[in-house]
């Protein structure tokens, strides 16, 4: 069972593999798992997560079962096979039983209150216990947790590490949410218009994507002469003349992919027209660069150098940029950012954006990114369009 | 009600002082220090699942990083905005604070500024929704002057102004178009998806900054959120709607059938039996008694929690709950539900009540199923 590992690179494989790997089923990444807790001594690992759904935070839970909780929820893993889920609200237990089928199932009012226990039945008598997802749980569940399971190590390697390639099942996912994605923005450059702000916008184009199946949507969508950053939409009325940025970030079944692209309303400036085509030129740098055996601080250097050799070196760190790319949950975010101090080895199945969105001196923020799948001849985008400069004419 | 949080929120959410002017903002501020006489200021913390308080003292609404305001007792408050200085310029609209900056350093930022306040304690507010190692920084950084007070800010939030029942009538107003719109398409034969997103786009355009929705598929026995199209349609339809809109929820049930359903009609019975408790000065035990006694059997789904308080929170304090001895209060607007469940069918329907000093209002109630 091959596992993916974060392990730094000193050297690596510059050549491209001419066979590809089938991707993990979920029974295999879940007995990856198992396999890396014998072999971290861990007789029970517990997943935990809050209910707070975030592009950034990943959520063991979901790893584990495939089940995106409504609220509170758990995961008891032993390293014997048995495990069990916990759920709250108790009424949501039935749509939890559906997702993993073999899966036992606790319907509980309070996740902490049931853990105990079901770490007890799970043969955690002093066993080693792990524990996944504390860090971004909130106080007053992962205090209590924290108190409850005093003598529980940090696990979310274990879950995290295994996750970094996505399953034959999410692969398919994140296909499907780039296809909405794409179906989405071709919507958005249908209806952008000056006199629209950029929340009607934005809600009209969530609502829409929902119509597609995309159960989330994270959207950052922004417009402006020259704008600072990308950031959520305001009550700003968008103006002619105005740059539309827009991360449209569907969720199909749980599994993010990302699109990240740049329009104008209006006329497209000669130079806005040229910078662009400089950002293009480097995420294809760093698509090019991506292959199985290079660490993601390869992809990032080589998005940079195409800028560097522009004169723009300065602009390509903080705080103009701090990341070339990242990770797509729900589950794992691994294999983390693209950026210079990441050394993660890249391998086939991992799924991660390549974006070298950027500040430039002379147009402001522009976007311009493609979700990426890592396969053994290099980085696959999953988008059927590339990104390019979108003139909306009015 | 619990229903699925969304990753980003993208709606309306900017600050209107025409609707909700400083003043009003002050006025809350005061109450706070008049609770907390010793505190030299505040420090609350929001993000984008929980930031009921955060709105409340600020107007801020964190669409994507968390947030924390720092608010002293006498001078400006700062509002710390998580995702960097580019993020500043799109949260300015959103509160009448001049001061942010971005949110970094939590725990040596958060020390600086209470010594710069004298050195007494400041309270905390939503310290509990902290993300752990957050707290931890919080708890490292004001040691022993650690001292919550959000059950406190809570009871405040409770009693609503009548800037804040005008807000709430309005959202209303859009829930009520929201189930309309679900029972137009439902009745029209759309699937069950094409139903739900009509509500929700109806609500949409009525300016809602958010809209979360829960739906049945087998007749109202079990819910479930949004997971995938469904294309088929199914009568009776079982939905929840939350609608938040200027910053308040407003939340309901409907049975959408086109034919009687006898047991959304006897839930309706048993919710109005409910409704004629919520008094100000009862107990907040005794509507959950009159609905769970009633002699019928219960819903899981309301079985043991029957309401709430609601606001800029969907789900305020205290809970209309049997054993809950807290007191529905004047100026209390709460959600109150009634769900039956037996092999005959399924119903959950519900209401959306006003508590006055002497009475109380529905602002909105489920329509009748058929």
């Amino acid at each position: 069972m091959r596992r993916p590992s974060t392990v730094a690179a000193s050297c690596f494989e510059t050549h491209q593999r001419e066979t590809e790997r089938d991707p993990l089923t979920f029974d295999e990444r879940l007995a990856a798992i198992r396999a890396s807790m014998i072999e971290h001594k861990l007789e029970v690992l517990v997943a935990i997560h809050d209910g707070a759904h975030f592009i950034e935070t990943p959520n063991s839970v979901f790893v584990l079962s495939g089940f995106k909780s409504l609220g509170p929820a758990a995961v008891v893993l032993s390293c014997d096979g048995e495990a069990s889920l916990i759920v709250t609200p108790a009424w949501d237990v039935e749509r939890a039983a559906e997702c993993r089928p073999g899966l036992r199932v606790i319907a509980a009012d309070d996740v902490v209150d049931v853990l105990e226990s079901a770490c007890s039945s799970h043969g955690s008598h002093g066993g080693k216990l792990g524990i996944a997802g504390l860090a971004a749980t909130r106080w007053d569940i992962a205090g209590r947790l924290a108190q409850t399971l005093p003598q529980a190590s940090a696990a979310d390697d274990i879950v995290f590490d295994a996750a970094a390639a996505k399953t034959v099942e999410e692969i398919a996912h994140a296909r499907e949410a780039t296809r909405i994605a794409e179906l989405g923005y071709a919507r958005l450059v249908e209806i952008a218009r000056p006199g629209m702000s950029e929340d009607e916008l934005a809600l009209e184009l969530k609502w829409y994507t929902k119509t597609l199946g995309a159960e989330d949507n994270f959207l950052l969508l922004c417009a402006g002469p020259r704008n600072p950053a990308v950031a959520p939409s305001n009550g700003r009325v968008m103006q002619r003349g105005d740059t539309l940025v827009a991360e449209i970030t569907p969720s199909y079944r749980g599994q993010l992919a990302q699109i990240c692209r740049t329009a104008t309303l209006g006329p497209t400036s000669a130079e806005l027209k040229h910078k662009y085509e400089l950002l293009v030129r480097a995420m294809n740098a760093g698509i090019q660069a991506a292959h199985p055996g290079a660490p993601m601080a390869f992809v990032c250097r080589a998005i940079n150098t195409v800028l560097e050799a522009e004169g723009y070196g300065e602009y390509c760190h903080p705080p103009h940029i701090r990341r070339r790319g990242h990770g797509l949950g729900f589950g794992s975010i691994r294999p983390g950012d693209v950026s210079l101090d990441n050394d993660t080895v890249l391998t086939e199945g991992m799924v991660f954006m390549i974006h070298p969105n950027q500040h430039l001196p002379e147009t402001g923020y522009l976007l311009c990114g493609e979700p990426v799948l890592l396969t053994g001849r290099g980085a696959e985008p999953l988008t059927k369009h590339q990104s390019a400069l979108f003139e909306i004419g009015l | 009600m619990l229903a699925m949080n969304p990753t980003l929120l993208v709606g309306p959410s900017d600050w209107d002082p025409g609707r909700m002017p400083q003043e009003e903002f002050a006025a809350r501020a005061d109450a706070l220090w008049r609770d907390n006489p010793s505190a030299t200021g505040a420090i609350v913390y929001g993000d984008r699942v929980n930031h009921a308080e955060l709105a409340y003292l600020t107007n801020f609404t964190p669409k994507l990083e968390a947030a924390l305001a720092l608010i002293p007792r006498d001078g400006l408050p700062q509002l710390l905005v998580g995702g960097g200085v580019n993020m500043l310029p799109a949260a300015r609209p959103l509160t009448f604070v001049a001061d942010l900056r971005p949110l970094r350093n939590v725990g040596k930022t958060v020390a600086e500024w209470a010594r710069a306040q004298g050195g007494g304690t400041p309270v905390l507010i939503g310290s509990t929704l902290m993300p752990y190692v957050f707290h931890q920084e919080i708890a490292a950084a004001l040691g022993s002057k650690m001292g919550d007070k959000t059950a406190e800010l809570r009871r405040l939030m409770g009693r609503k102004s009548a800037r804040e029942l005008a807000e709430l009538r309005q959202t209303c107003a859009t829930l009520d178009a929201a189930v309309a719109a679900m029972r137009a398409a439902q009745r029209s034969g759309a699937g069950v998806t094409a139903a739900v997103l009509a509500g929700e786009q109806a609500a949409n355009r009525r300016g809602a900054q958010e809209v979360r929705s829960l739906f049945s598929l087998d007749r109202g026995r079990t819910l479930r959120p949004f997971e995938t199209l469904v294309e088929r349609a199914v009568d009776p339809l079982q939905v929840y709607v939350a609608v938040r809109q200027l910053g308040y929820w407003a939340e309901g049930f409907a049975v959408l059938t086109a034919s009687p359903h006898p047991c959304a009609e006897r839930a309706d019975a048993v919710l109005r039996s409910g409704i004629t408790r919520m008094q100000a000065g009862e107990r907040c035990s005794e509507p959950a008694r009159s609905i769970t006694q009633a002699g019928h059997p219960l819903h899981p789904v309301t079985a043991r929690v029957v309401g709430n308080a609601i606001g800029l929170a969907l789900q305020e304090h205290p809970l209309i709950a049997g054993g809950c001895e807290d007191r529905i209060e004047a100026g209390g607007v709460y959600s109150l539900r009634a769900g039956l469940s037996d092999e005959r069918g399924h119903g959950i329907i519900s209401a959306m009540v006003a508590v006055h000093e002497h009475g109380n209002e529905v602002l909105w109630s489920s329509p009748e199923a058929a």
